[in-house]
């Protein structure tokens, strides 16, 4: 069970009475994860955590340490409070010191399920059950990873401020491949509410996706108009957005840089139909309401209608700008026309459909240009229809170039990607000229 | 089951008067810090192994672990974050009916742990009547052992003081040298083991590491662009020594030379080309293309879903030819300074002795196996390869330091090779990194690409990245240099699992030689 807010501005308030500091700031986290990881058709590791995450930054003037520690006893927290002041009065003066903020207004947090954080182990063997017989029964051989965490986090300062907010969320993913290692599927589900689950339906996608892409033949590397499925769209718009930042644009050294002339901001660098917002209350995809910082995170446009509107910018750098600061997005909504995969199929007259993207690597910073391969469901389409498994490539791709040349879009949904598990609420996305610059052996 | 309280040490009476105490204390001297948690060790294993047996595992394991670490960030005369952080909790592992049960809590505490045991073995026992296979374990040796890595100068022993001014001044030689930019710091990490298990051992392991870091940007005031080269420190199993006598000054200052030159260089032209690689960027080649396709677990598919499979498959095992004759690949847990090295690994097993070649004369010879794995391919017992990254985390197969052994004739140098190229490039340090899910097609890049032409070096490229299929490139290997141009590649920060782990691992090499590769250039690929 999650500590309370009752338990957690307690435990706030006693560290922070501790402190000698000019001004201090308290992160907590505690978690309650039940994890289970399935390969071959069978549970790998089946792990429990209860785990905990205090942190502690003294301040004395402009000079300022942290420590982070997960031990909650009274020496403990004293022991950490008097070495965060310890560190801070050696610590070099930071002439980019902001004091911490003092109380805000938050929006109310709507990240948590009450029914979902009642349940375990117990729970997840079931849920996951199903899913291993989707796969035993298709006789291919599934894995995977669900995992339920709940969680709460907090944060205070000296200055005043306290924000708590709990939190559930349960990740599923799942690989089917064919025993032969000739066809290899994926699907993921992210739910805020166990009530929303559908493993079976997540299971049985990954299958047909294996099934259907069973050996595949061969297709150049070239230029093609794709259909990214939800998650390798998340993928691609996930890197923009990490890369929307005041300072570097205006220190010359970004991407926004080649791209338009003066400031970035207000300017029309992307296709008319690509639109990103920030909103941790979106119910489709809800998020945290606060901000490293402490900066409450409200609805934020990115990009409008191919317009960008806003960079994040740190509070320090926008105290020097004069300008407002942004912080950085907690979740992700693209809204999309609606329209379904077969509408968005049916658009291309000879492309490539993508399940799913996997090692994104930034290769060149100053056009944002990203390296990573398909995996698991490539299919070619011709004349709108989807014809045949083609092998997997590699593509070098700026994300840039995807909103540029975006055509449709469709429904959007709340999967996960290749790495991290912010929520994101993405349509599939219907791209032309998308780059593949060699073929991919691997199944 | 029932789930556990988060404040639940909070409120106990508590064995565990002040883990916290105990880092600190550690972090400012090295002496007496161990104290609590070896007794709590000792009062603790006891209970959780004869609990775990009455209660029906064949096998049971109980681990406390505390990671300590301080990290200093700077940019420019900023010191940007000072941090320091002590974590320490344990877990519980239990075989029981050939399934595994695990679970994990940051409150070391009596009740707790008797908690965490039921836990795990009701875990475990949920898969019974449900599962295909079960896991089969092969016999353990028990070991009663205390190891701590050697070193000179514990870094959590040097004043903040001294470690940013040492960082400051790189970023002042920097600006200085004509650099815009110039971010520097350094992480430290202290990670300690105590491992108790039912075969009878009793391991106490203590290990340091340290990664100190800069990079360097420059502008093109007239043309606009930028570039940045980033610092060849590999990051180290090493005590302060390593950073305080690492000579950052001339480095950093060939750094922003070279960042100069990197700005007004041509761009590549794409096509193939021979590569002379220096082991500053052939150790990352080494670790996705060969490090990860010859992981056992990988193989088998236990990896599917996330890092991948591989295209090494049980069945080429001895009939590989994975390189070329010249190149020998050696996994040792044991090496100097490596980031992978320990006395045992988180299953128990000790690591000396255990040193295999994974590559000989070119041929693939043996995986890297964890516990459990090694029946499955008609070996008798795991070659040490377990690490979990945490108090919290269940043990996975993961890296020893992987390194390419050196050539033979030691008067071979970078230099000896590359006068037999008449149309290539030299690549030093790393940049770019991806490889697909069975580790055939990668593509990486660089810090810094320097034209070779008609045997010498003869100015520098711009937006270079090299593409490859693993046994392709390695079986393109004709040039190795000799052992004293050996260095020791690596990074903390090697990914796998879900949730996904962290393991730190070393990679050594010489610089060699690569005939016929595709280069790319990137501006053409970014259609800029």
């Amino acid at each position: 069970m999650i500590p309370s807010e009752a338990q957690i501005r307690s435990l706030t308030e006693k560290i922070l009475n501790l402190s000698s500091a000019d001004s201090a700031v308290v992160h907590i986290s505690a978690a309650d994860n039940a994890n289970l990881r399935f390969a071959n058709n069978d549970i790998t590791s089946n792990a429990s955590q209860n785990l905990l995450s205090l942190s502690i930054s003294s301040n004395f003037g402009t000079r300022s340490a942290s420590v982070t520690w997960n031990q909650t006893d009274e020496h403990s927290l004293r022991e950490a409070v008097l070495r965060s002041e310890q560190m801070a009065r050696i610590s070099p003066e930071n002439p980019e010191f902001m004091p911490p903020l003092a109380a805000q207004e938050y929006q109310k947090p709507n990240s948590f399920s009450a029914t979902t954080a009642a349940s375990g182990p117990d729970e997840l063997a079931a849920w996951l059950q199903v899913a291993i017989d989707s796969t035993r029964a298709a006789k291919v051989d599934g894995a995977g990873f669900l995992t339920l965490k709940t969680s709460a986090s907090a944060m205070a300062t000296s200055a005043g401020l306290f924000v708590y907010e709990p939190s559930t969320v349960i990740d599923f993913s799942i690989t089917a491949r064919t025993h032969q290692g000739n066809g290899s599927g994926w699907a993921s589900l992210q739910v805020t509410d166990s009530q929303n689950l559908s493993l079976k339906n997540t299971a049985d996608r990954a299958v047909q996706k294996a099934l259907d892409s069973r050996k595949p033949s061969a297709l150049s590397a070239a230029r093609y108009p794709v259909v990214l499925e939800a998650s390798a769209a998340r993928n691609l718009i996930s890197l923009l957005l990490w890369s929307l930042n005041r300072r570097s644009s205006d220190e010359k050294r970004s991407f926004l840089n080649h791209l338009a002339e003066g400031d970035p901001q207000g300017q029309q660098l992307f296709g008319s139909k690509a639109s990103l917002f920030s909103d941790p209350t979106y119910q489709q995809a809800p998020a945290s309401i606060y901000s490293g910082s402490g900066l409450p995170c409200q609805r934020t446009d990115w990009i409008k209608d191919g317009t960008l509107r806003n960079l994040h910018c740190g509070r320090f750098w926008a105290k020097k700008q004069k300008i407002q600061a942004v912080p950085h997005a907690n979740n992700l909504i693209m809204p999309g026309e609606h329209q379904s995969l077969e509408k968005l199929i049916s658009q291309v007259d000879r492309g490539i459909l993508i399940t799913r993207l996997w090692y994104l690597r930034m290769v060149q910073p100053q056009t944002l240009l990203y390296t990573g391969l398909t995996r698991d469901g490539t299919f070619l389409i011709e004349n709108g229809k989807i014809t045949r498994p083609v092998n997997n490539f590699r593509f070098n791709q700026s994300p840039t170039n995807v909103l540029k040349n975006l055509v449709a879009s469709g429904r959007p949904e709340r999967v996960l990607g290749s790495e991290g598990s912010m929520p994101m609420h993405i349509p599939p996305l219907l791209v032309n000229d998308f780059h593949f610059s060699s073929v991919s052996d691997a199944v | 089951m029932k789930r556990r309280t988060f404040l639940h040490q909070a409120t106990a009476s508590g064995i565990i008067a002040s883990q916290l105490s105990h880092n600190l204390v550690h972090a400012q001297s090295d002496d007496s810090s161990s104290v609590n948690l070896s007794q709590l060790f000792s009062t603790l294993s006891g209970q959780v192994l004869s609990q775990a047996k009455k209660l029906g595992a064949s096998f049971a394991e109980f681990r406390i672990g505390r990671d300590t670490s301080e990290s200093i960030h700077t940019r420019e005369k900023a010191v940007q974050g000072v941090n320091f952080s002590a974590d320490s909790g344990c877990c519980v592992r239990v075989l029981v009916d050939g399934a595994w049960g695990f679970a994990a809590s940051h409150a070391i505490e009596k009740n707790e742990v008797r908690q965490l045991t039921q836990t795990a073995i009701a875990i475990a026992k949920q898969q019974q009547g449900k599962r295909l296979h079960v896991v089969n374990l092969e016999s353990l040796n028990a070991w009663q052992d205390q190891w701590q890595m050697p070193m000179q100068i514990d870094p959590f022993s040097v004043t903040l003081e001294e470690k940013a001014d040492r960082l400051l001044h790189i970023n002042d030689r920097a600006l200085a040298a004509g650099a815009k930019f110039c971010r520097s710091g350094l992480v430290q990490v202290r990670e300690e083991k105590w491992l108790a298990n039912s075969v009878g051992s009793r391991i106490e392991q203590s290990r340091v590491r340290l990664r100190p870091y800069f990079s360097v940007t420059l502008l093109d005031e007239k043309k606009g662009g930028f570039a940045s080269r980033d610092s060849l420190a590999a990051p180290r199993g090493s005590g302060y020594e390593y950073f305080k006598e690492y000579d950052f000054d001339s480095e950093v200052v060939q750094a922003v030379e070279e960042a100069k030159e990197k700005l007004a260089a041509p761009g590549v032209k794409a096509g193939l080309k021979d590569l002379v690689i220096h082991p500053t960027n052939l150790w990352l080649t080494i670790h996705e293309s060969i490090g990860h396709p010859t992981e056992l677990d990988r193989a088998l598919g236990y990896e599917a879903n996330f890092a991948g499979t591989s295209f090494v498959k049980p069945e080429l095992l001895d009939k590989l030819q994975y390189a070329s004759e010249l190149v020998t690949v050696r996994a040792d847990r044991t090496q100097a300074n490596g980031l992978s090295t320990v006395a045992y690994d988180d299953d128990g097993v000790k690591t000396a002795g255990q040193e295999f070649n994974i590559i000989d004369k070119g041929r693939f010879t043996n995986y890297q196996m964890a516990l459990g794995q090694a029946s499955l391919i008609g070996r008798e017992h795991s070659n040490g390869c377990a690490y979990a990254d945490s108090f919290s985390s269940f043990p996975l197969q993961r890296m020893p330091n992987i390194s390419l052994q050196p050539g033979a004739d030691d008067s071979v140098t970078a230099d000896t090779l590359i006068s037999d190229v008449e149309d290539g490039i030299y690549i030093v340090g790393s940049g770019s990194w991806s490889i697909d899910q069975q580790r055939y097609n990668f593509q990486f890049t660089g810090q810094t690409f320097h034209k070779i032409k008609n045997g010498k070096l003869d100015g520098m490229y711009k937006d270079v990245a090299y593409q490859g299929n693993s046994v392709e490139f390695w079986n393109a290997c004709d040039g190795l240099a000799g052992p004293s141009t050996y260095e020791l590649g690596g990074a903390f920060n090697c990914g796998k699992g879900r949730p996904t782990q962290s393991a730190p691992v070393s990679h050594g090499a010489v610089p060699a030689r690569f005939r016929q590769l595709q280069v790319l250039n990137t501006q053409q690929e970014a259609g800029a």
